[in-house]
This record gives C-alpha cells, structure tokens and sequence, in this order.
C-alpha cells in the first residue's frame, strides 16, 4: 500500500540548496520554463519502507528515523555515501541528456524525454533533502556537492577535478539511440540501486525508494519502448544497433560494483542496502557475493527484456542479442579477460583484440552512419496523448 | 471527473445519488481491501491483458495508428478492437464525437453531456474512443466496474453514457493508480490506466 506524504515546508539549510539548485540549472543551460507547472515534490511512502530493519546485523530493531539514532559514525558515514552517489546519478544524468530535446524525433520523444528530466531532477531534489535534513553540516555539504560535479567537467570553468562519482555518468548521450539505451540499460540499473535501498535500515532512506521507483518505471518504459520502436521501424540495420547494445549492457553491469565487494558486505551487514529481492528472497543472503547476485537478477532481466524488443524486428533480420558478461568488462572479475560478445575466449594479439573491439563496438564511422539515419524516419512514430 | 459543480446536478437520475457515492468513496478508500489486489497487479494485468479474447498485439498496435488528426478510419480500428458493430449512426454524428474529442481535456467528463443520443448511447463505445485518443481515459468495461466493486467503489451500471457515473469510474481508478505501492508499475508498453483497468477487470471476474 502507497501512502505518500508530500512535505510542504522546508528547512532554511534545504531552501538555501534549492537556491544553489537553481544556480545549477542555469549553468548547465536548462531552461526551468522547460518544466511547466511540473512540481519537485519531497515525497515519502513511510508505510512501504516498514518499522523493523530487515537483514544485516540490527535486524529485528526498530529502523533509524533520526541520524542520532544509528548506533555507529560508519553507519552514519555509509549512508551518507550511498544516498550522495544515488543524488550525483540523478543530476548527472540531466546534464548529460537535456542538449537532445532540439533532436527529438518526434513530439512524444521530447515530451517523454523532458519528463524523465523533471523526474530525475525532483529524485536528485529528494536526495539533497534527505541529506541536509538529517545528516547536518556533513549532508548540507554534500548535498551542494552534488550541484558542484558536473558530467561534462569543463577544464575552462576549473571542474576537470569534479567529475560524477560513476564512470557511465561522465560519458557523453550524443544522439537519440544513445538515449534509448540508457533509458533502459542504465535506468535500468538505477532501478534495481533504488530497490535494493527502498528495504534500507534508514527509514527516511527507504521511504524516498517508493515513489522514485514508481517514476522510474516510466524511465525504464521509455528505453525499452523506443528501442522496440526502432527495431519495428526497420531502418537502423540491426547490426548496427547491436554494437549500441554491446556498448551499453557492459557498462550497465559495471554499474554494479566490484565482485566480493567488502562495502556491500558492510551497506548488508548495517542493513542499509538489501538484495534486490530482499523482501521476497526467503534464503539467507551470500554475504560475499551481493553485487555478484544482483549483476545476475539485472542480467536475466535483460535477457527477458531483449525477447520482447526482438518481437518486433522484421521479417529476415538476425536477433538483437545482449552480449556475454564478460564481454568489454571495466570491473570486476573480467576486468582483464578477452571474450567476444558471445563469451567465448578472443584468440589474438593486442591489434587483433583493438579490431575486435572497433568492430563491435560504435566507430566514428558508425556514428557518421547513424547520423544519415537519423535524416530518415527511424522510429515508429507515436503521438503524445496528455 | 469534474465534482466543482455538484449542486448543479440535483434533479434527476439519481445524480445526487452519484456525486454522493463520488465523494464517498473517494474519502473513505478502505486501504485493507486494496491490500490483497495490489499484491497480484502484474499477475491480474497479465491475465486480462494478454488473454486471447484481448487481441494485447492490436491494442497496442492501435496505441500507435490513433493520432491527430483523427478519422473516420481510426475510429473504424477502435470499434474493431473493441468488438462492437460498425456504427449505425449518421456521418454528423462522427463529425460531433470527433469535436468532442479533440476537446475534451482529462479529467473532464462534463463534456460528455454535450452528445446527442446517437452517441450517447453507448458507454462503452465511446469510452473506447476517449481511451485510445487520450491513453488517460479508462475504457468502461462490466469486468472492471466489478473489480472496483471488490475494492469498495460502487459504480452504478450504465449502458449510456453518463458523465457521473463514467467520472466516478475513471476517478475511483485514478485513485487506485495513485496508492498503489511501485510494485504494480509494470514496464509494459500500455498507459497506467490500461494496466490497471485490465487488472481490475480480471479481479472483478473472480468469484
């Protein structure tokens, strides 16, 4: 059951962040007009985030609702760090996207595209909140650095220090294929993040989960369903978009972590992070293997995901496929191994491997190709329907 | 649904009955009795949704070919979905649904009142049309008013079309839509209000 509070008064510490919020927008260069009468609503479902902690070693205690009642400054220290990460992807995800609203290729697109915006915004506004409300000077300070990093860290503007926290949030959206994919790769992984915390010891933490989560599946929606609509158009060559496909799923996975990860072992044990499927699991958690788990559920996800988007593929075209997990690995236990996307072992040497990759992966050659594209009608057009 | 002007609506038909019920049910939700429907949204969607009887490749189809401006043809394609008979009715009174159409602005009903009985004597027809030109409008189906009725919203039955009763049925959804936990939110390529009018209906068909 859904019974969300909306908070209608602000702290001065919040409302002094909302002015530097402002701040921001405008030195990234989106247009607040762009919003409408869109609202960024603190929300809170407290019934879904439950009373008692869930796992880890304080299960069966009452959840911490104030930063004075969590019993440890590393707990405290471990929760301002994954709020501040979750807070960082929201906003760096708009800085990476809003340049592509002029390009969208239909109206739907646009509208769809500045609403994914607007949610995106009001969750990083939902992170900020939490952190100056309950974490005092410590959570005002990063919650401002949250409006301080920046995905396009400009040398000229002194930020070539300042980066996103999370590699896939400092890489360029370049064009519209791009969009789809990380609306539905990277949201993906967004989602099962927002999962995995809406169980969190930290009821204010858990209790942001609900309504984020109930926005992100439009998010997720609108990945997938474009990337369905492309392959119905039948105009990007599938072998073309699945070197968009090999792109993005590695990177996706990456976003889970490292294997054996010591911090989602503690975020376990201070019962601050769950399983993705924690409420529903009904085994004991592998402790040491918690990313390594949740890499497999998002993995089996797309998979699942990629059938449905392969239905509408015509006649005579190969299958989309989601390549192997160890393909083009930046973390983890496949950091240094060389499969192909199918997972087989590369046999070659360093220049046959940089071929293998040139070939499987998006060239400037392709991205020139997939401009010309663009000029056609690539996507199945659909009409925005208020 | 439009309740601003309730006193308006006082004289006949039992319409005081349903702006009263309206209100009713909107303040007094029974949150136990949504509990267990929730917990089976995405399995009820599927059920309804996917069932053969359903056509889900047409109707998702049709959420692509029905656009402005609209149509003789398009509401050709709605009625063939839906199942009902082509329309007897004369070519004006397309030209009046159409103006009806593009009009309307969710959640309004109000404007419903303004069809001649031609077109307003099929509910369900025309909550098929507002559906796939707006997604936000519900599609008025039996299945589905007993499925709200499980869940403590009375809808009265209606074979015309009654701005009351149908802004009772799409607000009473509304706000199921809006307490239901993140769980029901499915990624499906169909509008919210389709995923839980098909859930409802199938929830409405179980004994």
């Amino acid at each position: 059951m859904s019974s969300t509070e909306i908070v209608e008064k602000y702290e001065p510490n919040f409302q002094a962040w909302v002015e530097q919020f402002a701040e921001w927008q405008t030195r990234i260069g989106f247009d607040p007009s762009w919003l409408g009468d869109y609202r960024f609503d603190i929300k809170f479902d407290w019934d879904s985030a439950g009373d008692e902690i869930e796992f880890g070693d304080f299960e069966g205690m009452p959840k911490w609702e104030r930063r004075m009642q969590i019993p440890q400054q590393s707990v405290r220290d471990a929760i301002i760090s994954m709020i501040s990460v979750q807070g960082d992807t929201e906003f760096g995800s708009v800085e990476q996207q809003w340049h592509l609203l002029d390009s969208a290729p239909t109206e739907y697109d646009r509208k769809s595209a500045l609403r994914i915006m607007c949610e995106e915004q009001r969750h990083g506004w939902q992170m900020a909140y939490v952190l100056c409300n309950y974490f005092g000077e410590h959570g005002i300070r990063e919650a401002q650095k949250l409006l301080e990093r920046n995905s396009a860290a400009n040398p000229i503007r002194g930020e070539e220090d300042r980066p996103r926290l999370l590699g896939s949030f400092n890489e360029p959206i370049d064009n519209w294929l791009d969009f789809f994919c990380f609306t539905h790769f990277i949201d993906r992984d967004g989602k099962f993040q927002l999962k995995m915390l809406s169980t969190s010891s930290f009821k204010p933490l858990a209790a942001s989960m609900g309504p984020m989560l109930k926005e992100e599946s439009f998010h997720l929606g609108t990945g997938a369903n474009g990337l369905r609509r492309i392959v119905k158009q039948g105009v990007i060559p599938i072998s073309l978009l699945q070197k968009y496909m090999n792109k993005w799923v590695s990177t996706g996975l990456d976003l889970f972590g490292v294997d054996e990860s010591t911090s989602a072992q503690w975020a376990y044990v201070y019962g601050i992070k769950g399983r993705y499927d924690e409420r529903e699991a009904g085994i004991p958690a592998d402790r040491e293997h918690l990313n390594e788990e949740s890499r497999m559920h998002y993995f089996d996800e797309l998979a699942k995901e990629m059938e449905r988007i392969n239905k509408g593929r015509h006649e005579g075209q190969p299958e989309l496929f989601i390549p192997s997990d160890k393909f083009h690995r930046s973390v983890g236990k496949y950091v240094d191994i060389r499969t192909t996307v199918r997972g087989e072992p590369f046999e070659g040497d360093d220049a046959a491997w940089e071929q293998y990759l040139d070939d499987q992966l998006p060239n400037d050659e392709d991205v020139a190709q997939l401009n010309e594209y663009f000029k056609e009608e690539w996507i199945q057009y659909r009409e925005w329907k208020d | 649904m439009n309740t601003s002007k309730k006193s308006g609506f006082n004289t006949e038909s039992g319409r005081t009955e349903v702006v009263d019920m309206q209100a009713f049910a909107l303040l007094n939700v029974n949150r136990e009795k949504l509990r267990p429907f929730f917990e089976r949204v995405p399995e009820l969607f599927a059920a309804h949704h996917h069932h053969s009887s359903q056509n889900d490749a047409g109707y998702e189809e049709l959420l692509y070919r029905v656009y402005r401006p609209y149509s003789e043809n398009m509401l050709d394609m709605i009625d063939e979905w839906m199942g009902h008979e082509p329309r007897s009715w004369r070519k004006e009174v397309d030209r009046e649904v159409m103006l009806m159409l593009y009009a309307i602005r969710y959640p309004d009903t109000l404007l419903l009142e303004s069809l001649s009985s031609d077109a307003g004597s099929d509910m369900k027809r025309i909550s098929g049309y507002l559906h796939f030109m707006h997604h936000t409008y519900t599609i008025w189906d039996e299945d589905t008013r007993k499925g709200l009725a499980k869940l403590g919203f009375e809808i009265p039955g209606s074979e015309n079309v009654d701005a009351f009763v149908y802004g009772a049925y799409i607000s009473s959804i509304e706000l199921v839509k809006e307490l239901a936990p993140f769980t029901c939110f499915l990624e499906h390529d169909v509008p919210r209000q389709r995923l839980f009018q098909a859930a409802l209906a199938a929830y409405g068909r179980e004994n």
